[in-house]
């Protein structure tokens, strides 16, 4: 495996668990789990926009990873 | 050997009873007490403009019905007037919509129930609803169409039962009515675009017109059939609710419907009145099943989603996969309680889905005119435009969060019909693109901690850490996004 695979890898494996943990923190923000609304200072009408960014922006950082995790 | 294909099994009662199941979920009977609070006594011609609204654009999809009678409703008539991504589009959303709608569907049933048996886990009746419903449209048309006609007439004759109970008891007790709208022309004017969500779901019987025998009798016949009952039922059960109970009474009750009911006919008549509901909370969930797979099934078979959602089960006739994905998304959403947020994602997809549906008619007019319609809209053109006058009139009112969620969801069309529809190393640039833009932001948004422009209030330390996370991930968005952007192409 050379050099630029091998860094594509990583990054892509390191970029997919970054998008999944984001999509995970969404939940953990719209259920307010550990009180996370009020550590973060969020506002609660504003919630459900949060839970759609960061699901999305996960989205697109797993699919991302994903590219360069399975290319060819 | 033929490959299997969906069979025309719906004659036309089994047709009718689609789009009256479809539409008679146990929600709407709660929004009629939120839009008698609203607009008072007025609720009751607000009902029937609002059936009459429905009425023009399902004058439309019974012309696009007869004329086109292939699977998939809105999105197969924008296929055919549009083609490329206002179809794909069309097909997205009205996807989408159903699935969302099904969730509803399966919970509204389980909030239901849980009137009557309080100990019951929502979301885990909700889940066994959808999956029940599930095995019923694999297994065929015919026995899902058998299904709902079974549920729609038991919750048709206990409507009836309520209203004609309802109607001897307001005899003997007559009101006065005080206020025509106790808020002015404002709050008719919510109050129409509230309860329009009444008559949605009708259009049902348009994604499955492939499966209707006679299409060219039976479409237009349906779907005209299901809005006149429609608009003669809710109109009778509005006029009985506030002949008994005020307005501003109705639209504090969790379930004015069966609270009326109990007025009226004592708690068994509240019970029945709920086990009714829940029924048709179960009609809603069975014909949303039907109409998410049947879009999935058109869009597959087009090539704008993998082909096996259009393979067809050799013994059952049904687009089986499609049918198993769009429950799998059912599922977790009823599962996590998320409808509770996207129920305004449904209104806006069927929105969309109404101003195509008209805009379609009149596209094809122009550009195919010589098509064989066995139906065609009354008083064209003045009846698609209005349809579609009324769909600019629902957007009006809805809330800015939902318009945000829209365009969200129109983003992650545009992803999706590239990802399918482009070659794969444009997509990957794309995505680089994407990639690096993100790491941008999140630089952005780290500049911002680091300033203390944002978080406050938040402790020094848990500051550190969320500076120190959002560079790190800034620093692996850039480094993919280059890579992506720099990948041979193969």
């Amino acid at each position: 495996m050379n050099p630029k695979t091998t860094l594509s890898k990583i990054v892509g494996v390191t970029q997919t668990a970054v998008g999944g943990v984001t999509m995970l923190f969404a939940f953990f923000i719209f259920y307010n789990i550990f009180d996370i609304q009020t550590t973060l200072g969020f506002a609660e009408e504003a919630v459900g926009l949060y839970l759609w960014t960061f699901i999305i922006l996960g989205l697109l950082s797993v699919i991302s990873g994903l590219f360069l995790v399975y290319e060819p | 050997m033929d490959e299997p294909h969906l069979k025309r099994d719906l004659g036309l009662v089994r047709t009718t009873m689609l789009g009256i199941g479809g539409t008679l979920s146990a929600a709407n009977f709660v929004i009629i007490g939120e839009a008698a609070g609203m607009a008072g006594y007025a609720v009751v011609p607000i009902v029937v403009i609002c059936g009459l609204l429905s009425l023009l654009t399902m004058f439309s999809y019974a012309e696009l019905g007869t004329a086109i009678p292939l699977a998939g409703g809105e999105y197969t008539f924008s296929k055919v007037a549009y083609g490329g991504f206002p179809s794909f589009l069309t097909g997205w959303f009205e996807w989408l919509s159903n699935v969302f709608y099904t969730a509803l569907s399966a919970i509204g049933f389980a909030y239901v129930v849980s009137y009557l048996f309080p100990e019951i886990n929502i979301p885990l009746t909700a889940v066994v609803v959808v999956i029940v419903f599930a095995i019923i449209n694999l297994r065929g048309t015919k026995e899902t169409a058998t299904a709902e006609t079974i549920i729609t007439i038991i919750v048709l004759a206990i409507l009836a039962v309520f209203v004609v109970g309802a109607w001897v008891f307001l005899q003997g007790t007559p009101t006065t009515p005080e206020s025509v709208a106790p808020i002015g022309i404002f709050g008719i004017f919510a109050a129409t675009a509230y309860l329009f969500e009444l008559y949605l779901g009708a259009e049902a019987v348009a994604a499955a017109q492939a499966e209707v025998k006679n299409p060219g009798r039976n479409i237009p016949l349906a779907i005209i059939l299901s809005a006149v009952v429609l608009i003669a039922l809710y109109t009778s059960v509005v006029v009985v609710a506030v002949g008994i109970v005020p307005p501003e009474v109705l639209s504090e009750q969790a379930s004015p419907i069966a609270f009326v009911a109990g007025q009226a006919l004592g708690p068994a008549g509240a019970v029945l009145v709920t086990v009714g509901l829940a029924i048709a909370g179960l009609a809603a969930t069975n014909e949303a099943i039907m109409a998410q797979s049947r879009v999935l099934y058109a869009m597959s078979r087009d090539g704008y989603m993998p082909k096996v959602l259009c393979k067809v089960h050799k013994r059952f006739c049904t687009p089986h996969f499609a049918i198993m994905v769009g429950t799998i998304f059912t599922v977790i959403f009823a599962a996590t309680g998320l409808v509770d947020f996207v129920v305004y994602a449904v209104n806006l997809g069927f929105i969309i889905g109404f101003s195509i549906v008209n805009l379609s008619v009149i596209k094809l007019r122009k550009i195919a005119p010589h098509l064989k319609r066995p139906f065609k809209v009354p008083l064209y053109p003045l009846t698609p435009i209005a349809g579609i006058a009324a769909s600019i009139f629902l957007a009006l009112f809805i809330e800015p969060s939902v318009l945000i969620l829209g365009f969200e969801l129109i983003i992650v069309a545009l992803l999706v019909y590239y990802i399918k529809m482009v070659g794969y190393h444009r997509i990957r640039i794309a995505f680089g693109g994407v990639s690096l833009g993100l790491g941008a932001f999140i630089a952005y948004i780290a500049y911002l901690v680091g300033t203390n422009a944002i978080l406050q209030s938040v402790p020094q330390e848990a500051v550190t850490l969320v500076l120190g996370f959002l560079l790190f991930v800034s620093i692996i968005q850039i480094i993919a996004g280059i890579l992506n952007l720099l990948a041979a192409d193969r």
